[in-house]
């Protein structure tokens, strides 16, 4: 059923265009939020995404490859979205901005910390992270979609995962005992 | 600790909801005038009648040229062969001509008479 919907939209049909874009908002909204720190950015940076969406339906051969397209682009466009404007890569959070997923049981402090942590990475590794913990990809399709070796994601990923526990003990989030 | 820290960028990264109404502004962004870009069938050629018997008219006049220039060449072949063989049929009789002629002389030579010597005759 779902796959007809791709169908339907790819024969014009913008009630099945619709529901596709409503069905992966969230997943491209995010990653234009996390990786640039400003909502009215990751907007705009979903908008666009989904506008070349439609004009390319027609190399869509499934909902799977829609997924990977999807995160495709947007990491890209995001990655260089910071390289036009450097400044942001290094900006802090937009006050009010929640980068984070609304926690009931977690510590809104360390959930502040991670997300401002993750802001401090390099376009490139801080979309592999958001790549593998938001959109639990593996590490062979990150290196797919952001068409680098996959030994290079790994060595992103275990750097960046040294930085963020780095960070967080200097942060005092958690005890050096933990490290034990 | 790593495992600690990737379990918690999971659950601190989960994807957040798009903005109120994002999916309308982005249906209203769409171009009216485009379809999503369908797959597009290119209509089939025209058969033109160049096209329909071009390529067998082709195929037949090269097969004729390919007939007219090997019987071509195989008369000038037989006309050269036949030239020759009367060049030298031609020196073959001039040859034995000439032959006959000398043998002629040698056979005069050898019937005449010798010349008698007076000196000879005197003793």
């Amino acid at each position: 059923m779902p796959e007809t919907l791709l169908l339907q939209a790819r024969a014009g049909d913008r009630q099945a265009f619709a529901t596709l874009v409503k069905n992966h908002q969230g997943s491209v909204f995010s990653i234009g939020l996390r990786m640039l720190n400003r909502r009215d950015a990751a907007e705009d940076l979903a908008q666009d995404v989904f506008l070349q969406l439609y004009r390319k339906l027609d190399t869509i051969e499934s909902l799977q490859h829609l997924g990977f397209w999807l995160r495709r682009v947007a990491a890209n466009l995001a990655i260089d979205w910071l390289r036009r404007v450097p400044y942001s890569a290094t900006q802090s959070l937009d006050e009010g901005t929640d980068v984070i997923a609304p926690e009931t049981d977690g510590d809104p402090l360390m959930s502040r910390e991670l997300a401002r942590l993750l802001g401090e990475l390099a376009p490139h590794p801080r979309a592999v992270m958001l790549l593998r913990y938001q959109e639990d990809r593996d590490v062979a399709e990150i290196a797919a979609m952001l068409d680098m070796p996959v030994n290079t994601v790994k060595s992103h990923i275990k750097r960046s995962l040294t930085a963020l526990r780095g960070r967080m003990i200097g942060a005092r989030l958690i005890d050096c005992e933990d490290l034990s | 600790m790593t495992e600690e820290i990737e379990n918690e960028l999971r659950r601190r990264l989960r994807p957040v909801d798009a903005p109120e109404g994002f999916a309308d502004r982005v249906m209203r962004a769409l171009p009216a005038d485009v379809k999503p870009a369908a797959v597009v069938t290119l209509p089939a050629p025209r058969r033109t009648w160049a096209r329909h018997f071009g390529m067998p008219a082709a195929l037949a006049a090269s097969l004729l040229a390919a007939v007219f220039l090997g019987q071509y060449v195989a008369e000038q072949r037989e006309l050269r062969a036949e030239r020759e063989g009367l060049e030298a049929s031609r020196e073959l009789m001039q040859a034995l001509r000439l032959t006959s002629d000398k043998l002629d002389l040698a056979y005069q030579a050898v019937q005449s008479p010798p010349p008698v010597d007076p000196e000879e005759n005197r003793s």
